[in-house]
């Protein structure tokens, strides 16, 4: 599903690579974590994957194409089949749930009556059920978050990368956002998630990529967060 | 869907910039009347020019009994025989196609009839206007050769150039036109860089919903139409009030000049016009809004 040969990413005015001849496979319906330090290269690895960055070297499949040859104006097909979480949510303060979600869908130009069926469909998988109608604001961090994840589920994507997604989130918040995750990735989507916390990483015993420097310094099935954290 | 959804896009950026886009709707309706007024002032002068040039005269006035002027002073009105004379010299002038005389009561019934005011009217009689001799030109532009070989003839008091007349008219136009246009430039100009400055708040406003788009997968032109088409409304918007300047313009200055026209400015040519001024308009703002958006709007 994502397959990464020898590849390297400098940026320009920096010396040292921010990925160094990195290899990864990906298989579908796989859990993976990303784990390592700040400024490991995990934020890096997954732009590299929605092609908002190129590599200076090396080769890049995701759900099937070399994104090499991948022309720009495909490169927002591509991200179709790509959900996104991030740390900070990223929803639109003036919309209310149900609209935040919808709005990943109108804007592909997906058909209403399309969108009115599976928007609430996808609310209730992240267990936002009833809050439909609440704004933003009015919800907590991790609900904020579970809003985020159903718009990045809502188009059905291939993958879901999830950067640091309980970064803001408290530990007891976090467990049920993995638990959406786990619920997502048993649909078969392959899970991608970027992340420092050790205690979930421990707990899910999922595929672990641990990156420092930009190097791959381990990679474990069933791993852990590691113990020098 | 796309329709309604980009409608109420460009809407909701339009009125979040409200101040920039009315600068953008006052510079473009500014800069597109001045070019069409230009545009207007250009056909009148072409036209006009064409009509005059081929009617330009030399009049060549003779000798009355008491005239000041130096050439006749104390030497009396011009006598037959001179007359005769004078007549034949300026017909055997190579450049000259034909000669007219003209008798006082003509030139007071010409006087009468081109509007003479009338309090001028009132005082003046035909024995108070000269004769004089209508020299119609082979090729007008040789006008101030004949004339510089008719000066000083005897009996000749005074000889009047309509060409010079009609130059410092034509010239006068043409300043006016090449005034229009020079500033449309600079409007047009000023324009394009509040288009670019427009959209460029525009995106820089709505950032957030660009880059939840970008991530989601829209493609760039569900992205960026609706900043294109902010542009390109106000735009138009800009162009139809530079319309309705320049359809004022025609019924409050270009017909009342009318009289002085040989062909009246149509109303085909000022919807030529028109549309030339918003087509120009409209392009101008689509490439402000692309070259902007190409800068702050990456993929």
């Amino acid at each position: 599903m994502i397959h990464f040969d020898n590849v390297s990413k400098v940026y320009a005015n920096q010396n040292r690579p921010a990925l160094d001849h990195v290899s990864v496979d990906v298989d579908k319906g796989e859990f993976v974590f990303l784990v390592g330090p700040s400024g490991s290269g995990k934020s890096t690895f997954l732009r590299l994957v929605l092609k908002e960055e190129r590599p200076n070297s090396g080769a890049i499949h995701v759900a099937g194409k070399d994104l090499a040859k991948l022309s720009n104006f495909k490169v927002p097909h591509l991200r179709r089949r790509i959900g996104c979480v991030f740390q900070d949510f990223r929803l639109l303060p003036k919309k209310n749930v149900y609209e935040n979600v919808a709005f990943a869908l109108e804007v592909i130009g997906k058909p209403r009556r399309f969108i009115r069926k599976v928007v609430p469909e996808v609310i209730e998988l992240v267990g936002l059920e009833g809050k439909a109608h609440r704004m933003p604001e009015e919800l907590s961090g991790g609900e904020q978050q579970r809003v985020a994840m159903a718009r990045a589920f809502v188009n059905r994507p291939m993958i879901l990368l999830a950067d640091e997604p309980t970064g803001n989130i408290d530990p007891a918040t976090s467990i049920g956002i993995m638990k959406v995750l786990d619920r997502i990735n048993r649909t078969g989507t392959t899970v991608l998630m970027a992340t420092h916390d050790a205690a979930i990483v421990d707990s899910m015993r999922k595929r672990v990529v641990e990156l420092e420097d930009g190097k791959i310094v381990r990679d474990q099935s069933r791993g852990v967060y590691g113990q020098a954290y | 869907m796309r329709a309604n959804f980009i409608f109420s896009e460009v809407w909701i950026g339009l009125r979040r910039n409200l101040t920039m886009t009315i600068a953008v709707v006052v510079t473009v309706a500014v800069g597109m009347g001045l070019l069409g007024i230009g545009l207007m002032i250009n056909s009148q002068v072409s036209s006009l020019t064409n009509y005059w040039m081929d009617r330009v005269e030399l009049s060549v006035f003779l000798c009355g009994k008491n005239d000041a002027f130096p050439a006749c002073k104390n030497k009396g009105a011009i006598t037959q025989d001179q007359k005769t004379n004078l007549k034949k010299a300026i017909e055997g002038l190579p450049d000259v196609q034909k000669v007219d005389y003209e008798d006082q009561n003509q030139a007071y019934q010409n006087f009468k009839e081109n509007g003479g005011n009338n309090i001028l009217l009132s005082v003046i009689k035909p024995e108070d206007l000269p004769e004089s001799f209508r020299v119609k030109l082979k090729d007008p532009d040789k006008a101030s050769a004949v004339e510089e070989s008719l000066k000083g003839q005897v009996g000749v008091s005074n000889i009047v150039n309509q060409r010079q007349i009609l130059d410092s008219v034509f010239g006068f136009m043409g300043k006016l036109r090449n005034m229009a246009l020079a500033i449309a430039i600079l409007m047009v100009l000023a324009a394009t860089l509040l288009i670019g400055n427009t959209v460029r708040l525009s995106a820089y406003n709505r950032r957030r919903e660009t880059g939840i788009m970008r991530l989601v997968g829209a493609s760039n032109v569900y992205i960026q139409l609706p900043f294109v088409m902010e542009g390109v409304i106000a735009g138009l918007i800009g162009g139809v009030l530079a319309a309705v300047l320049l359809i004022v313009t025609k019924i409050l200055i270009f017909d009342q000049i009318q009289m002085y026209m040989t062909a009246p400015l149509s109303w085909n040519t000022l919807a030529g016009v028109i549309t030339l001024t918003m087509v120009v308009g409209v392009v101008i703002c689509l490439l402000a809004s692309f070259v902007t958006l190409r800068r702050y709007l990456k993929v």
